[in-house]
């Protein structure tokens, strides 16, 4: 449906994208992930045909659009401030696109309704200023405004960022269902790494310009490519050498040894903290069920409500361990000598980087 | 500067830009939670008291008593009531006639300046087109050249003895010597004159509009032209209307361009009533026109007001996108326009090049046209230098500009900050007061002035001012109070209470708190302010008039006897080398106000960040009012929304 063929922006000096290859299907909400300067608006905007890319082919179906003016990509946006038409009201606002394209009067009070009714702003709220609109409405009417064009593709740019940590929660389900709705294809830019695994079929992670994985959100989670796209997504505990060779010893003692992945005791490697299992006192002798064990001491604790996360000194190096709930059998004071279960499969290992 | 004296709005306070606050409302009901607390401080408070019987005293010796005695005077002759004065002015064609032309030239301006200003805005922020930054330094020009100044410069070179005009006498030989003259001269010359208010306050909220709405409208197929129209013009529509009213006014009671330019087929009221002043017989009659004029100004800044609330679009956006010059796709449209242009900047640039140049040339080879390389001396400057009686004129305004500008901020600086602490029905009046010079104009202040202290008065110790020095700089203190205490009090508002709150709990009492936590962060924008007064009343005229003493004339009474008559032609290379002087010190203000800080972009140091801000938020007040003017501030203040006028034309 989109395809970027090496493309590359650069302004001035800066190469904001570099040689980016991307496949984004037809129907698919796919989400380009990345920290602040990491060069997705710059994709999403040449994909809209705001920025020239200086290298490289943009496809829409299986037309180059590189070349193509903005308004004639058939893609509809929705910029971060929404980028709403102070002057003019709630219904005028989305009648814009109709009346630019000189539909007629009846038809396009009869779209706006639809629009309206389908993205969920009330009837009266329709002649209001853009204005008087709280922040999620104004975000409805930027969606609106977008969709009532019936775009083949959808561009939002952080269209959540603004809005406070509960509505944008809320805001999320009702984009994904809408989505699922309509069936635009979408493409959805944010830096926030909870939103994307949770909105997103694919999600695209970036770093300074360069695409770093492209996976579901599961691939990207549990077998993140990069040691970047590791880091950035959720939490990880970095695996020192010294622990890492404990594994492997521990690896040793176990019957099941041969069937183990191999740890490499130089390459750079994390576990995620829920992904350690904690006990208290030392270890079973062996590893049960493919689980290595390593000792350690309890250092502190901090409650989430819906979990802790103890920090477990495992020689060198501060290992975060999740554990959910929250019974008192489970509090263990600093000092505690504890058992960290960890399975070989889960530990992501990027040598040489 | 009487002439662009752009009565101005202010960049912050305006439509489109005024975004709310976000944290207005709580801090205001925050505010409202010490109400109690905060009026039990503000009695006890020593600070409250001094400053509350030197703002009593002043406001009603000069603000007050000047515009009652004027009302007196007019109605009450005789301690009884007459409308004598009123059929005097109805029964004398003279006065009615100017009346007509005032209002003639009021609404002409009113189309005129609209064409030309919205025209350089466009081309210089808003198109894409070629060497923009050079037009807008050409359009800029009148920002550090105006008023007095201003007509005068036309005058020396289209006016009867001017250097154009003899040019054109070589080739035509019938042309008429009063060509640049009447009607249409004035109306050239302030049109290109009092584009100011165009460039600073349209521009600032053309460049408030948020780009990506300019971005979502091209991605839904809208043109150029309907981008301009739908988007861009709706949303500086109120602006334009504030920029209107506020040409209409300048229009209305302009002095020094009918003075110089109107000739005897074109006179309008301000002059009129300077003229009529100067006669114990007529004196009812200027007091009357003055008192229209202020009527008038009164009322369509009432207008303005009420307009204005109901018309302003907050920009939704809670940070917008910075806006991107867009390309004029139509070649022969962008070709027409390139033209149009420079041609326009050729208008504005042609007298400044020409004064510039002929400073360095004398009189006889100005006039006889035949300059050569060798005409080209500095002897000029060195006359201006080294003669006391042509420095004198020079050296008076810059004293009394510089008086009037610190007396007003240091006075103000204690005012605004118990004005804008303390809320309550008796600062409320105090306020609404101390404004009374921004919507009366300039004129109309000097009359009373005048009329008031001409003999002995009980307010200031039985005194008489009239005739003495002090009246001028009283004036010119009076004049700059709007604009100071709005932005002082917007300086001030800025400051979070929180930090006062953290030096008072660190055990710094509230002096010491307003002396060594408050003060230094206001301090920039009050050196803004300072600079921006003394600007405007370099060159001023408006008052001058009225109130100058014979022996310490300013330097726009000066200019303005230059341009009368063939006898004082000599002195026309020391008005050109003034006007330089000035262009030059206005020129480096409007540099240390505006220059710096809008050069930003690249992150600096905290600190010196820090104080950008401050300073840049004084700008931004100030980008109000580099010409002249009172100016309101930002939204936080409920009934501070409307661009205000200086009251000078």
């Amino acid at each position: 449906m989109i395809r970027f063929d090496g493309v590359d922006v650069t302004f001035g000096e800066h190469r904001a994208v570099r040689g980016l290859d991307l496949e984004i299907r037809e129907g698919e909400f796919f989400t380009l992930l990345g920290p602040s300067g990491c060069g997705k608006t710059t994709a999403l905007r040449s994909l809209a045909g705001f920025i020239q890319p200086t290298a490289g082919r943009i496809f829409i179906g299986d037309r180059d659009v590189t070349n193509v003016a903005s308004e004639k990509r058939g893609v509809g946006m929705v910029f971060q401030n929404y980028a709403l038409f102070p002057s003019m009201n709630v219904r005028e606002n989305i009648a814009f696109g109709l009346a630019v394209r000189k539909a007629p009067k009846a038809e396009q009070r009869r779209l706006v309704d639809e629009i309206a009714d389908r993205t969920g702003l009330a009837s009266a709220q329709l002649d209001k200023n853009v204005a008087e609109l709280s922040g999620g409405q104004q975000q409805r009417v930027a969606i609106a405004r977008a969709l009532v064009l019936t775009p083949k593709i959808l561009l939002l740019d952080e269209p959540l960022s603004n809005l406070d940590a509960k509505l944008r929660v809320q805001l999320r389900e009702q984009l994904k269902q809408l989505q699922n709705e309509v069936g635009v294809t979408t493409v959805y830019v944010t830096h926030d790494q909870e939103e994307a695994l949770t909105l997103s079929d694919r999600i695209a992670v970036l770093d300074a310009g360069q695409l770093q994985q492209v996976g579901t959100p599961e691939e990207i989670y549990d077998r993140s490519a990069t040691s970047f796209v590791c880091r950035f997504i959720g939490e990880s505990n970095r695996l020192t050498p010294a622990v890492l060779r404990r594994l492997r010893e521990s690896a040793a003692a176990s019957d099941a040894a041969s069937d183990l992945p191999l740890l490499d005791e130089n390459a750079e490697s994390y576990v995620r903290p829920e992904k350690v299992a904690v006990t208290v006192g030392a270890p079973a002798s062996g590893a049960a069920e493919g689980v290595l064990s390593v000792t350690g001491t309890v250092e502190g604790r901090t409650y989430h409500g819906s979990h802790s996360v103890y920090t477990v000194m495992v020689d060198d190096a501060a290992l975060r361990v999740s554990v959910p709930g929250s019974a008192a059998a489970k509090r263990w004071e600093p000092g505690t000598q504890v058992t960290l279960g960890i399975d070989p499969h889960w530990v992501l290992q990027y040598p040489g980087s | 500067m009487a002439l662009t004296s752009p009565p101005p709005p202010e960049a912050d306070e305006l439509p489109a830009a005024a975004a709310p606050v976000p944290d207005a409302g709580t801090r205001r009901s925050r505010r409202r939670g010490r109400g109690t607390g905060q009026a039990r401080a503000m009695v006890r408070s020593p600070l409250v008291w001094v400053t509350g019987v030197a703002v009593l005293w002043f406001a009603a010796a000069f603000l007050v008593l000047p515009n009652l005695s004027l009302l007196g005077t007019t109605f009450f002759p005789d301690g009884q009531f007459s409308v004598r004065a009123v059929e005097k002015l109805l029964g004398s064609e003279r006065a009615m006639r100017t009346l007509g032309n005032s209002f003639l030239l009021a609404i002409t301006l009113s189309i005129t300046v609209n064409i030309v200003g919205v025209f350089i805005v466009l081309v210089t922020q808003y198109f894409r087109v070629r060497g923009s930054r050079l037009l807008w330094l050409g359009y800029a020009t009148t920002l550090i050249y105006g008023g007095i100044v201003l007509a005068a410069g036309y005058n020396f070179i289209y006016g009867r003895f001017g250097f154009v005009t003899n040019l054109a006498l070589n080739i035509w030989p019938d042309l008429d010597r009063d060509w640049f003259s009447g009607y249409f001269a004035v109306v050239f010359v302030m049109t290109f004159a009092t584009t100011t208010n165009h460039m600073l306050f349209l521009s600032s909220s053309l460049a408030k509009i948020d780009f990506a709405s300019i971005e979502a409208a091209k991605l839904m197929g809208a043109s150029t032209w309907t981008i301009l129209r739908r988007i861009v013009l709706p949303v500086m529509r109120p602006m334009l209307f504030a920029v209107t009213v506020l040409t209409f006014l300048i229009g209305l009671g302009a002095l020094t361009a009918p003075l110089v330019l109107g000739g005897p087929d074109f006179q309008t009221v301000a002059p009129l009533i300077v003229d009529l002043s100067r006669s114990p017989v007529t004196r009812d009659i200027a007091a009357l026109l003055a008192i229209v004029l202020g009527l008038a100004t009164i009322v369509l800044l009432a207008i303005m007001n009420r307009a204005e609330k109901s018309g302003v679009y907050f920009s939704v956006a809670k940070v917008a996108t910075p806006i991107q010059k867009q390309p004029i796709p139509n070649p022969v449209a962008n070709a027409v326009v390139h033209v149009l242009a420079y041609l326009v900047w050729l208008i504005y640039l042609v007298p400044v090049v020409l004064i510039v140049l002929f400073s360095f040339v004398d009189a006889r080879s100005i006039l006889a046209g035949s300059i050569t390389l060798d005409s080209f001396t500095l002897q000029n400057y060195i006359t201006v230098f080294t003669t006391p009686g042509a420095i004198r004129p020079f050296i008076v305004s810059v004293v009394y500009s510089a008086l009037a500008a610190v007396v007003v901020v240091v006075g103000l600086l204690f005012v605004a900050r118990v004005l804008q602490r303390y809320r309550n029905p008796v600062t409320s009046l105090i306020e609404y007061v101390l404004h009374i010079p921004w919507i009366l104009p300039t004129v109309l202040i000097a009359l009373g002035l005048v009329m008031t202290f001409d003999r002995p008065n009980g307010w200031v110790g039985g005194a008489v001012l009239t005739g003495t020095p002090v009246l001028l700089l009283v004036a010119y203190i009076v004049i700059k109070i709007p604009f100071t205490l709005r932005l002082l009090k917007a300086a001030f508002a800025s400051v979070p209470d929180s930090l006062e709150d953290a030096s008072r709990i660190l055990g710094a009492k509230s002096l010491t708190a307003f002396r060594r936590v408050i003060i230094p962060l206001v301090l920039p924008t009050a050196a803004a302010i300072t600079a921006l007064n003394f600007n405007s009343l370099l060159d001023d005229y408006d008052a001058a008039i009225f109130l100058y003493h014979p022996l310490y004339k300013p330097l726009g009474v000066a200019i303005q006897e230059s341009t009368r008559g063939e006898n004082n032609l000599d002195a026309m290379p020391i008005t050109f080398v003034y006007t330089v002087l000035l262009m030059i010190i206005m020129g480096l203000v409007m540099y240390f106000v505006y220059g710096r800080g809008a050069s930003a972009g690249t992150p600096r140091r905290p600190g010196r960040a820090a104080r950008r801000r401050a300073a840049s938020s004084a700008a931004a007040g100030a980008s109000v009012a580099p010409v002249d003017g009172a100016t309101a501030t930002g939204a936080t203040e409920g009934h501070d929304q409307t661009p205000r006028r200086g009251g000078r034309a």
